[in-house]
């Protein structure tokens, strides 16, 4: 996967300085699980807001000011443009901050940042996501991408699951996608509860189960480390090679832009050179320290 | 321009010359540690030092702790501003040509993808004044990375000890410039030339510290499994971040912010890949074992940095060695790491 080209981004540097965050306006909350929350907002300043482009798998850094800021990845699809939506687990101090907010509150948005899922690639392929609680978020942009250009693509698989049925996130999508006859759909949850009649069974088992066919394929797996560990193997098992496995990382960030240093891996800076890579890109460093 | 020269004795004055055009940073001890602080109009004390600060010049340029911006609050908006710069032209007077060298190195971050548009803007407003060394440390090895005690490269305007005068050689455009600003200088004579000559080789001897950094990418990259050599090379680092913070080619950085009232600011300072919580995640840490860091430290400069950038970011000045509570050595720790390599 290459480098992000930013040159056209630069244009939306707030004052010309890179750290320097746009004011957005938050228009509408969701509540997706009790800790996590989906922000729809928009900038501020109208010209941007019309000018703002950003392509899935991409993140912001997002601000409450005087709180601090945190890089999440903008979860609602280029292709539907009204606004912009990021969804927020609440773990720590900032996102704590995030939570309290209400609708009409203002937050600062910098980016958007990092590579992004290569489209050109995925063209007149079949397509196999993967997806684990939150981590639906960067996959969930591009399904609706790709189901926004739904010719361009051969069968959909998705498969996603969450520890229980309160641990869904983007119910509404889910649903949606269940109902569209051009997306193969399977849901699970670890452990169900009284009222679900859905599927049990980890991510990966499940995948074992729909056994997506390798051929003129390619796998897009987000989720928690542990959940991609076991999922791995599992597609190898179907005949996916690291080829045709994409993902994407997550280490603690700060700057978001290669400078501050810690979201390395290896001589990779994750904000720079990803967050989206292949296995084949990874795979040495998955069995080590990352 | 030809070289010139200048007695020792007028140094103050030529500092004066300049300190009319620029703010004037020189190397002092004024508040205990030796680092670079603005010229107080006299002081030249650091001549008899003949040694190096302990805090790097990176500092003028990338401070410990930064404002980035500022912001005030009212009602539901936020007001956002830049700190003012008033654009001052700046000269480091002093600087030792391994911290020049590792400014050069610092660019590449700061230039990469997008322009820092703290540091590089204070760096282009720097000219550079470098003092070649007289007697390094037993712990300097810059010989070992192409570089040299009096090596010119990296400054604008190099002076060399000769005795009772520096030579003075204008590098780029900006260095001759320098010189045309004061009438302190005089004409460099062909046994100055001579006495400077025999003084750069004689130093370059004077630099015993060798590191062998044939293939040293590559021995890193199939030493990187080995736990237990890493285990052993990290066992009595304490972790306290020295090592990184003073090293002039380190550039890590955390941002926060903080509030008073309804006014706050956003800040950098210097952070350090030798913390554990500098990559700590909500439900696991990928470093949170000490060898993990230091393997980190150590690749970054000798593996990682050049795979990115083409240079090795460690330019031998020794800090790391001088100032590690625990002599943690990192020519040492090269030499075990390559030693094991060979072994197989
Ligand atoms: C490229 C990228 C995309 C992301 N996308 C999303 C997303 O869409 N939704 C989402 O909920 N989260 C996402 N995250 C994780 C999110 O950034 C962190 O949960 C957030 O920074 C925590 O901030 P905090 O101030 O609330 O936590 P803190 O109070 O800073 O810390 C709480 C805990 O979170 C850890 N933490 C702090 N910063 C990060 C970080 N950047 N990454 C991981 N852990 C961190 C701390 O070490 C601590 O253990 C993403 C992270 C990255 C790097
Ligand atoms: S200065 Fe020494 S003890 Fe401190 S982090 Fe560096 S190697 Fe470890
Ligand atoms: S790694 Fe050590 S010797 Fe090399 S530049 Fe940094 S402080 Fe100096
Ligand atoms: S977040 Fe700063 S280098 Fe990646």
């Amino acid at each position: 996967m290459a480098i992000a080209d930013i040159s056209d981004r630069r244009r939306y540097l707030a004052q010309g300085n890179v750290y320097l965050p746009h004011i957005a306006i938050i228009e509408k909350i969701i509540d997706e699980t009790p800790g996590v929350r989906t922000f729809h907002f928009n900038f501020k300043d109208e010209k941007l807001r019309e000018e703002f482009t950003f392509d899935s798998g991409q993140f912001g850094e997002y601000s409450v000011l005087g709180i601090g800021e945190a890089p999440f990845c903008i979860s609602s699809s280029p292709t539907r443009r009204d606004h912009l939506e990021f969804t927020a687990q609440r773990v720590g101090r900032l996102t704590n901050a995030l939570h309290r907010l209400s609708v009409g509150a203002e937050i600062g948005f910098r980016g958007p940042y990092g590579n992004s899922f290569p489209l050109d690639f995925l063209e007149g392929k079949n397509l196999v996501f993967v997806g684990g609680g939150i981590a639906l978020a960067p996959l969930r942009s591009l399904i609706w991408n790709v189901i926004d250009n739904r010719d361009k693509y051969k069968n959909i698989d998705i498969i996603y699951g969450a520890r229980s049925p309160a641990d869904l996130c983007f119910k509404y999508d889910l649903d949606a996608w269940d109902k569209d006859k051009s997306v193969s759909m399977a849901t699970t949850v670890d452990k169900g509860d009284e009222s679900w009649t859905g599927r049990e069974g980890f991510v990966p088992q499940v995948l074992e189960q729909v056994a997506p066919s390798p051929d003129n394929a390619v796998a897009i797996v987000c989720g928690p480390p542990i959940m991609i560990r076991f999922t791995f193997p599992v597609l190898g098992k179907l005949g996916f090679t690291p080829e045709q496995i994409i993902t994407t990382l997550e280490k603690r960030m700060k700057c978001g832009i290669g400078k501050c240093g810690r979201c390395n891996i290896g001589n990779l800076y994750v904000c720079r050179d990803g967050p989206v890579f292949t296995y084949a890109q990874i795979k040495n460093f998955i069995s080590s320290e990352y | 321009m030809a070289n010139k020269k200048i007695n020792k004795k007028n140094i103050a004055k030529l500092l004066g010359d300049w300190s009319k055009e620029f703010e004037l940073f020189i190397p002092s001890k004024d508040e205990g540690i030796a680092k670079f602080a603005k010229w107080d109009g006299k002081d030249t004390s650091f001549l008899d030092w003949h040694r190096n600060t302990i805090v790097p010049p990176k500092a003028i340029f990338f401070p410990p702790v930064e404002e980035m911006f500022s912001f005030q609050k009212d009602k539901q908006s936020y007001h956002i501003e830049l700190p003012s710069s008033d654009g001052q032209k700046q000269l480091i007077f002093g600087i030792r040509p391994y911290d020049a060298n590792a400014l050069t190195i610092l660019d590449k971050t700061f230039k990469d993808t997008y322009e820092d548009p703290y540091y590089l803007p204070k760096r282009k407003n720097t000219v550079l004044v470098g003092l070649g060394c007289t007697k390094p440390y037993d712990s300097c090895f810059c010989t070992s990375l192409g570089g040299s005690p009096t090596d010119s490269a990296n400054v604008d305007l190099m002076l060399t000890d000769i005795g009772d005068e520096f030579l003075v050689e204008g590098v780029t455009d900006k260095g001759r410039e320098l010189m045309s600003m004061s009438s302190e200088l005089e004409e460099a004579t062909e046994a100055d030339e001579t006495r400077a000559k025999e003084t750069k080789e004689a130093t370059y001897q004077k630099v015993t510290r060798q590191l062998d950094t044939k293939d040293i990418e590559e021995k890193l990259l199939s030493s990187f499994e080995i736990q237990d050599l890493w285990e052993e090379i990290a066992a009595k680092c304490i972790s306290c971040g020295i090592c990184t913070l003073l090293c002039p080619t380190c550039y890590c950085f955390d941002i926060n912010d903080e509030l008073i009232k309804d006014r706050g600011t956003r800040f950098r300072s210097w952070d350090s890949c030798s913390f554990p919580v500098y990559t700590k995640m909500p439900m696991e840490n990928p470093r949170i074992e000490k060898w993990r860091r230091v393997r980190n430290k150590v690749c970054h400069k000798y593996e990682f940095y050049p795979m990115n950038f083409d240079v090795i970011a460690c330019t031998g000045c020794g800090r790391c060695v001088r100032q590690c509570p625990v002599n943690w050595d990192i020519t040492q720790t090269l030499e075990k790491m390559q030693a094991k390599v060979q072994s197989g």
